[in-house]
This record gives structure tokens, sequence and C-alpha cells, in this order.
């Protein structure tokens, strides 16, 4: 046996706008990620591997569950289009498919189970078709029972909730929450009813735990806070002073301030939502509410350091011409200056700069363009950390382009150069796209270096600035 | 990189076996087919051990004009190295993919 798990980008998109920090299979319900639900499940069902099948981003998924030897089941994936309908998913999994019958679970929806039944023998003995269905999706299986075996499904518990809107996901959370012997496995110590507790939690004198509540790992609850009732505490988490959360989700990586009541809330860093409404509030001061954040990296500030002196080297190279040769391109009318606001970060953060068009007709202006005059100004923002020499290409914020910081890269920053003029991929249309994923993954700062080097090489030869 | 070319139900089956990089993509991209312009093409990579970026826009180039003269790409077999090439930058949402070579020379074409 073996499971097909499609999930489609539609199917989602809504938390993708509530929650959009997580893959929404990745979700965490009771501090336990969503996918880790579905394969749990798959395991009772008696398969032996899972495929993961979505239109959508999968590598973060990929990236939490690898091959699936950690729950001893082989996990691997594959990307369908936005319109393939079951049958053709299952003709472009055919390989995987052939043989074997085929428990398949379509859309986002949570399967309620009970770990304590045997759920084997019934996905092994249920005709082919469709088992169960909601609004969301179905659990439905492909293949010809064994012989002899005959079963209905409502011999054991089984029932779906198609999760599309928030208050659904808080409702679930709850209800998952509020089991005395919970009928799923869930992470962290527990050793009596309503209450389970994750690893590195520190619980200051002073702090009043009630019941039913979950907590995770590296977490810090001060003195005077009261957790609970009904209260999920994610990963990473700091509860100041005289704080009380009580039938809240409060996500992972989020910091807590003194003196704060959160009840009936789902908080995730700084964004507070309610979830009957799914209204949401982002709060401006960091001591109320706010993300708890990584530190950047070695390579991060190795990679600041090698930009900044390629900015150094390239400013030293370009004044000179740059100085004599402004003034006659200005009175030519071959240079222009603008103004305009740039995303720094995906992060949505902007900068306004001012840049250069250069017309490249006569010696001078192709000279000038060759030499990447009209990029010297934003060399100084890079020396300021601003920008980054290369990378993913500056976005122009707009109302039209912060759709397109959603589907960029995290690591994508403003720049100098962009790796598709390196690459000398089409600068417009959506593949320039393609190979800043691409460097965003495997980019590192030599490469950079490299990188900047065949970007101003191939400058040398393009016609007209961009 | 050894490319070889097969036709297959009237759909073109090209196999191609070795590295996919800065320096065989030139010989992907300019790679002339023997069969129609119109024809469905299927890719099998399942011999692919590496794709970088050069790699990737060859096989863009490649599906763009095909889909130009009216013909199709459909990628197959892919391995676990060139799927998260593909998975990173997003283009499997330009290919219709198949895990069996098989099943995508009998449904190349379709769309």
């Amino acid at each position: 046996m073996k499971a097909l798990i499609i999930i489609k980008e539609q199917d989602y998109s809504w938390i993708r706008e509530v929650l959009p920090h997580v893959h929404p299979l990745l979700v965490p319900i009771c501090n336990k990620p969503f996918a880790e639900f579905l394969i749990d499940f798959s395991i009772l069902a008696g398969c032996e591997a899972i495929r993961f099948v979505s239109d959508g981003p999968l590598s973060d998924v990929e990236h939490y569950c690898d091959d699936g030897s950690r729950w001893g089941i082989a996990v691997s994936y594959s990307s369908i289009q936005i319109a393939d309908e079951l049958q053709q998913v299952i003709k472009k999994n055919q390989r995987y498919c052939s043989d074997g019958k085929i428990i398949v679970i379509s859309g986002f929806i949570f399967i309620h189970y009970n770990k304590q039944k045997d759920y084997k023998k019934l996905f092994a003995a249920l005709p082919e078709g469709e088992i169960l269905n909601c609004i969301c999706g179905s659990l439905s299986l492909s293949g010809a029972p064994l012989d002899g075996q005959k079963a209905i499904v409502s011999d054991v518990a089984l029932s779906l909730t198609g999760l599309n809107s928030i208050d659904v996901y808080y409702r679930l959370s709850m209800e998952v929450l509020g089991y005395a012997s919970s009928p799923y496995v869930l992470p962290g110590y527990s050793n009596e009813a309503y209450c389970s507790i994750g690893s590195n939690v520190v619980i200051t004198k002073g702090a009043e735990i009630i019941k039913p509540v979950i907590i995770g790992n590296n977490v810090q609850i001060l003195a005077g806070s009261v957790i609970g009732p009904d209260a999920v505490i994610g990963n990473n988490v700091i509860v100041d002073r005289d704080s009380t959360v009580s039938a809240s989700i409060v996500m992972d990586n989020t910091y807590i301030g003194e003196h704060l009541a959160v009840t009936n809330r789902i908080a995730t860093e700084n964004i507070l939502i309610e979830p009957e409404s799914g209204a949401s509030m982002a709060m401006e001061d960091p001591h109320l509410l706010t993300g708890i954040k990584k530190i950047g990296s070695a390579e991060t500030i190795v990679q600041s350091l090698v930009h900044g002196l390629m900015a150094l080297i390239l400013i030293s190279l370009q004044l000179i011409p740059f100085l004599l040769l402004l003034p006659i391109l200005t009175m030519q009318g071959k240079w222009k200056w603008y103004k305009n606001t740039s995303y720094t970060t995906v992060s949505g953060k902007t900068l306004k700069l001012t840049t250069a068009t250069l017309e490249r007709n006569g010696l001078i202006s192709t000279l000038a363009g060759a030499l990447s005059l009209d990029r010297l100004p934003l060399l100084f923002r890079v020396l300021s950390g601003q920008l980054a020499i290369i990378g993913g290409g500056a976005v122009v914020a707009n109302s039209n382009t912060v759709a397109d910081l959603s589907s960029a890269p995290s690591s994508n920053r403003a720049c100098v150069f962009s790796y598709a003029e390196a690459e000398d991929w089409p600068l417009t249309g959506g593949d320039s796209a393609i190979v800043e994923r691409y460097y965003a993954v495997h980019g590192n700062p030599f490469q950079d270096i490299i990188m900047t080097v065949k970007a101003l090489f191939n400058r040398i030869l393009e016609k007209n600035t961009p | 990189m050894i490319i070889s070319e097969k036709l297959c139900n009237d759909v073109t089956v090209i196999s191609i076996k070795g590295t996919i990089d800065a320096k065989t993509a030139p010989e992907l991209k300019k790679f002339e087919f023997a069969s129609a312009l119109e024809s469905p093409v299927v890719i099998d990579l399942s011999d692919v051990d590496f794709l970088d970026s050069s790699g990737l826009g060859a096989l863009v180039g490649i599906a763009r004009k095909k889909r130009d003269q009216g013909g199709n790409v459909t990628l197959a077999c892919m391995n676990n190295k060139v799927r998260k090439v593909f998975e990173i930058t997003q283009v499997y949402k330009l290919f219709d993919i198949y895990d069996d070579v098989e099943a995508a020379t009998l449904n190349a074409g379709k769309k």
C-alpha cells in the first residue's frame, strides 16, 4: 500500500496570506506539523511509501520530511500542473502507482483518526473508490480489495475536516488539544492528561500553567505569567512577566511582551489574528509582540564583506571615467537620472534609489555603457550595506509588484547587478526569476565574484540599459 | 553529455546522459530534432547526474522553441538531484513531468 497526498496551491492559498512564513503542509496543529499527521495516518493505514504531489513549492516540506527515514517510510515528491485532474496526476505518477493499492488524500484536509485503531485491515479490504469527502477534498482508494475481505468505513473512527479558514484551523487545534488521551501522537513530554511540555522549557517560579495546555521546545515562561487553559505555545517562544495566554495559539518564534493578555487569538511573530473573523493586527511595538529572529550566519557576513570589497574595487575603477564622461553624456541628453522606490528584501522594506538610464548610441555612451557607469551611483549603497552587488534584481515598489515578493526567494535582496544579467537570461518575463531562485540556493560569496564579472562582461555587449 | 533520439508512437523521445552544465548546455540548446517541428517531445532525464542554471536554461529554451512551433515538451524520470533544481527554481510550473517514460510518451501531445 502507498499513499499519494495531492495538495494544490489553490487549496491552501488562504493560509499563505495569514501565515506566510510557514509552508501550509508544515503549519503546526498543537505543535505538530500538519504533514506529520498525514504521515502518521498513512503509516497506520499500512502504507510503505508516501508521495507528496503539488503544483506549488515543496522544498520546505522536503527539507522537513527528507526521505522519510525518520518515520521508517519512503517519502518522495512530485510536481503537477494547476489544471491536472486526479486521473492526470495518477498518470504522471504511474510508476509509483503501478503496483498495489494507493490511498489518495486530495485537498487541504485533516483526517481524524485514532492511533489505537487498526486501519491496515480496513484499507486492505475496502473497494476502490471514494471513502470520505468534504468540501475541501477527499480520501479515496485505488486498486482492488484483497480477496475475501469486506469492510465498511463506519467500522472504525475516521472523518475529515476541510481546512479552509483560520477559524477552522483554530477550532481544530483546540479540539486536538482538548483530548484527555490524544488519538494522535503529539510532541513533548506528558505524564498527565491535557498537558504536554517540550524540551528546554523554563517555567519561572510564580508562573502558572492551567490545563489543557501544550508547550513546545525552547520556551521561556517568566514570573507571573498564566498559560492556559486551552493554550498552545509553539517552539522558541518567550512569554514575558505577568502576561496571560488563554484559548490561544502562540506560533513558533514569537515574543509575548510583559503585562499582555492574549485571549482567543493566534499570535505569530508581531501579528495577532482573531480566528472568528480572520482579522489581523500587526503590532509595531516590539516590547508588546514581536518575532524572534535568527542572528545572521557567518556566510551572510562574509558575503556582505565580499560585496563591499567588490563595490570598492569597481568604484575606484569607474570613478575617473564617470567624472569625465558624465558631463558630456548629460549635455548630449543620453544620460538621465530618475528616482524610484525599490524593495530591499522580500520582507517588504523599501529603499529610495536614484538610478540612471543610458542611451547607447554613439561612441561615448557605448563606452560608458560597456563600463557600466550607469550602475556607479548604486555601488555606494553596497558599501553602506543597503544593496547587494549581485542578486535577484531590484523590484520597484508599487501595488502591482507586491505580489512578486511572495514568490521571490527569501534571501533575495535589491542589488546592482542581477544573476539574470550574468547568465544572459532575458531580464523581462518570468524567466529571470528562474536563475535568481537557482542562485538564491546555490550562490556563495566566491560564486558572487564570478557572477559579477560575468555580468560586467555581458554588459559590454548589451545594447541599451534596461 | 550524450543525447540520443528515438521515435515512439509519433513522439520523439530524447534521452540525455551525463551532465548538463555551462559546458554542455550549448550543445543541447543547438540540438536539431530529426522529427517534425510540431511533433511532441519527451525528454528522459533518468541518466542526468547534474543540472545547473545553464542546463535549465537550455531545457527552458527547447520548450519555448518547441511551443512556438506548435509542439510540446514533456519531461520524464527525473532523479532526485534534477528534481531539486526544478523545485527550487519553480521550473516545474513550465513542464508536464512524468515519473515514467512510457506514460509520458502516451500522454505527450494530448494537451
